[in-house]
């Protein structure tokens, strides 16, 4: 008896769990050089290169480009177009992680977390 | 001053591996001498450990920038308090922090049940020795706090997020409460190992489970907060791997405090128990890890912490020493009675646990599918809040409706006719509040209307026990109906201040739902005299103003509040700039409408500043409902918890009936 209900719930979880990871909900998670032959939804973690332009609030947007934080495809660069409420610790040179809708050639960023360089510091964009 | 603190560690790491393997062996061969002499190393340990502690407090507390660690994480414009909360800043002092701790709950737990558990002690010192060895290793040949250097003119500084009171309390009770779930993981191995796998060591461990729970769920509650008025994004929690590592080990510990009652009554999932102990403690592990390790936003960092593969060595390590443990003793551990109905107290255990482990491996299956997905399709999926938001409702509205039938249904089995009598009154208390709620237009959100409607329903069943329970008391002849619902509660501390802790989780769930479902947010731009409105709020800007301090600057957007036409004050929202550090924090101001438990809360989004004057300020606004009652919450939560941990005499005695004349349950 225990024995049944339990293998109902863990075969309706899984079921669940699949459905939602593969079908919506979760978003491909990528360097700036992997972006190539993506659309749509994604997020990109990778760092800031300056200039930052721009406003965030206004129509244009804050502007800036992002590479990889390391590897051997550092010279890609994506540019990167956010609107929302700058985090506190965004600059030139942080490694962030940001969540947008990639056209093709620049990402639509709704969202920037910055991820402080040298120690813990959980920053919420 | 280094040297006596690495004295200190590389003593403490040997009186704990001593303590592992001597006392292992002094329990296998059943030396008492070793065996006392191991518990012995375990206890001096902890003064090793707070020796150690003690050299890195007075380093901080004298700026001795010669440490790496203190210059790393403290500064000589750090105020007071912070300078020694920054012990905790970093990964090395965090790791002394679990040491000290370890060694004196873990000595506690051993000095307290001396009497109570001969035969299984001599087993749980080797395992709180061997879970110590670890950390103790980490500290002297990984990751010292007291790596030495020429001393820099002034240090790092401690982030500024940090530098608030509630990170002052909430890492250390965090810590609690993952150290504290080693303590019954200790004796339920000790009780493997020993091979006396009666309830006794689920009373010994009983109380320190509680207490590790209790500061587990407050600490995440105080880290809400914490988020809340200072990471200033709007939200309280946001199902951040961190914040995910805290819940998953309080989740499977609150599924184990309810399914060792079913063990204790009527000896039933044992395996699962012992299961769900080892869970709790590697989820607590792992816990300390995520926190750590750097697996923090971005997966990339994963392997590049030199701890993160220490920890997955270890939980690897626990994980199948515990399950081999139990594949073991499975003869023993086999239940003698069975369930005997689906509509059974036991079964209502059953069905809560079901769903608070279904929800604990949701959580974690969402914390490690950027790991898992990386592995296996070679490319890192991330899933967020909306993944997690549809498990809660998922799971947790159930939860929320079997609490109140749980305490409603009888042992062994209930008739469904007299399930149906007790649960009337709730369920039209709830029909009730449903009906009210939709006329005043909480349809709008489904999941918001059934967390209510179910609220109110555990609610009603919670008063319906403590009412039922009193008139019975009443009427056996107590005096008043005061001293009747006191000896009630009294005599019964764990039921009652259980349902106290209810109260609390319903109290909980109206305010998630409040806060999240049923909130309005608006980002404007306001130049001085700009005013706007939302939810019977009006907010005007009048200015801007600066403000220098010792360690940072602050500015201001000055904003005039009336509700419904009459003035609520003056608030200010802004931003700091700390110089050390070299960071701004969001500085938000938060006006309470204590009546209605509801928040309105400003963002001082961004300020334009041109010639040194503030231009213009983009302000970002939110009104929270009932967002207060989950700060409430945390209150009534500890008061229930302070009920069910407050010693009580009468069971003492019982108890000390039961198991002191030798060995009673000879184990087959």
């Amino acid at each position: 008896m225990r024995l049944v209900i339990a293998l109902s719930v863990a075969a309706a979880l899984a079921v669940f769990l699949l459905y939602t990871s593969f079908a919506g909900g979760a978003t491909p998670s990528l360097k700036p050089s992997q972006l190539a032959g993506h659309r749509g939804k994604l997020s990109v973690s990778g760092y800031v290169l300056g200039p930052v332009r721009g406003d965030p609030h206004a129509a244009g947007g804050l502007r800036f480009k992002l590479r990889d934080i390391d590897g051997p495809h550092q010279s890609v660069r994506v540019p990167v177009v956010f609107h929302g409420s700058e985090p506190d610790l965004f600059r030139a040179g942080r490694h962030v992680y940001v969540v947008g809708t990639y056209n093709g050639a620049s990402l639509a960023a709704t969202s920037i977390t910055t991820k402080c360089p040298s120690k813990y510091a959980p920053a919420k964009s | 001053m280094q040297d006596l603190g690495r004295a200190a560690l590389v003593l403490a790491f040997g009186l704990v591996v001593y303590a592992a393997v001597g006392g292992g062996l002094g329990a296998y061969t059943r030396r008492r001498r070793l065996v006392a002499s191991a518990r012995n190393a375990l206890f001096t340990s902890f003064g090793a450990t707070a020796v150690a502690s003690i050299v890195l407090l007075n380093a901080f507390r004298t700026r001795d920038f010669s440490f790496a660690y203190v210059a790393e994480h403290s500064s000589k414009a750090l105020p007071f308090p912070y300078v020694y909360t920054a012990f905790w800043g970093g990964q090395e002092g965090s790791l002394l922090l679990w040491l000290l701790v370890l060694t004196a709950v873990g000595s506690a737990a051993i000095a307290f049940n001396r009497r109570l558990t001969t035969e299984v002690l001599p087993w749980t010192v080797p395992v709180l020795g061997a879970v110590a060895s670890f950390f103790a290793l980490l500290l002297v040949f990984v990751a010292s706090p007291f790596a030495t250097q020429v001393a820099p003119a002034d240090g790092a500084g401690l982030n500024p997020s940090l530098q608030n009171p509630y990170m002052m309390i909430h890492p250390p009770l965090l810590y609690l409460g993952y150290v504290g779930l080693t303590i019954p993981f200790a004796f339920a191995a000790g009780a493997l190992l020993s091979g006396r796998f009666d309830e006794r060591w689920i009373v010994a461990t009983r109380r320190w489970t509680i207490l590790a729970w209790t500061a587990l769920g407050i600490g995440i509650l105080l880290g809400a907060k914490w988020a809340y008025e200072e990471v200033g994004w709007g939200g309280y929690y946001a199902w951040d791997p961190v914040e995910n590592a805290a819940l998953m080990p309080w989740l499977a510990a609150t599924a184990y405090l309810h399914s060792v009652m079913v063990q204790e009554k009527k000896n039933m999932l044992r395996v699962w128990n012992a299961t769900l102990v080892t869970g709790a403690f590697c989820l607590s592990i792992f816990g300390t890890f995520l926190t750590r390790s750097g697996l923090i936003n971005s997966i990339h960092s994963f392997a590049q912490s030199p701890i993160g593969a220490w920890f997955l060595g270890f939980i690897a390590l626990a994980a199948t020493f515990s399950t081999v443990l139990i594949i073991w003793r499975l003869p023993l551990l086999r239940a003698r009675t069975k369930l005997e109905s689906l509509a059974s107290r036991e079964a209502a255990f059953l069905y809560n646990n079901l769903l608070l482990v279904a929800f604990t491996l949701t959580v974690l299956w969402g914390v490690a599918f950027p790991l898992l997905s990386d592995a296996v399709r070679g490319e890192a999926v991330t899933v967020g809040p909306p993944y997690y938001d549809f498990f809660l409702k998922v799971f947790g509205l159930p939860l929320l409706l079997l609490m109140g039938i749980g305490p409603l249904v009888a042992w062994r089995r209930t008739s469904l006719r007299a399930l149906g009598e007790t649960v009337l009154g709730p369920a039209l208390a709830a029909l009730g509040v449903g009906v009210i709620l939709i006329a005043l237009g909480a349809g709008s959100s489904t999941a918001g209307l059934l967390a209510y409607t179910f609220s109110a329903f555990a609610l009603a069943a919670i008063v319906l026990e403590f009412a039922r329970g009193t008139r019975a008391r009443k009427a056996l002849g107590a005096s008043s109906w005061w001293s009747a619902f006191s000896g009630l509660v009294a005599r019964n501390r764990r039921r009652y201040g259980g349902y106290v802790v209810h109260a609390a989780v319903v109290l909980l769930a109206i305010g998630v739902a409040g806060s999240s479902a049923y909130g309005a947010t608006k980002i404007q731009r306001f130049r001085p005299g700009d005013s706007m409105k939302i939810r019977g709020y009006t907010l005007t800007y009048l200015n801007s103003v600066e403000r220098h301090s010792a360690n940072h600057d602050e500015l201001r957007a000055r904003i005039a509040v009336t509700e419904n036409g009459k003035s609520v004050g003056t608030i200010m929202a802004g931003k700091n700039r700390y110089f050390a550090e070299d960071q701004t924090s969001n500085e938000v101001a938060i006006k309470h409408d204590w009546l209605r438990a509801q928040d309105l809360f400003v963002i001082g989004d961004e300020f334009k500043i041109r010639k040194h004057a503030v231009t213009a300020v983009y302000l970002k606004v939110l009104v929270k409902p009932l967002v207060n009652l989950i700060w409430l919450a945390g209150f009534v939560f500890l008061l229930g918890s302070v009920i069910t941990l407050w010693p009580d005499a009468r069971e003492q005695r019982r108890l000390a009936a039961r198991t002191e004349p030798g060995p009673v349950a000879v184990t087959p």
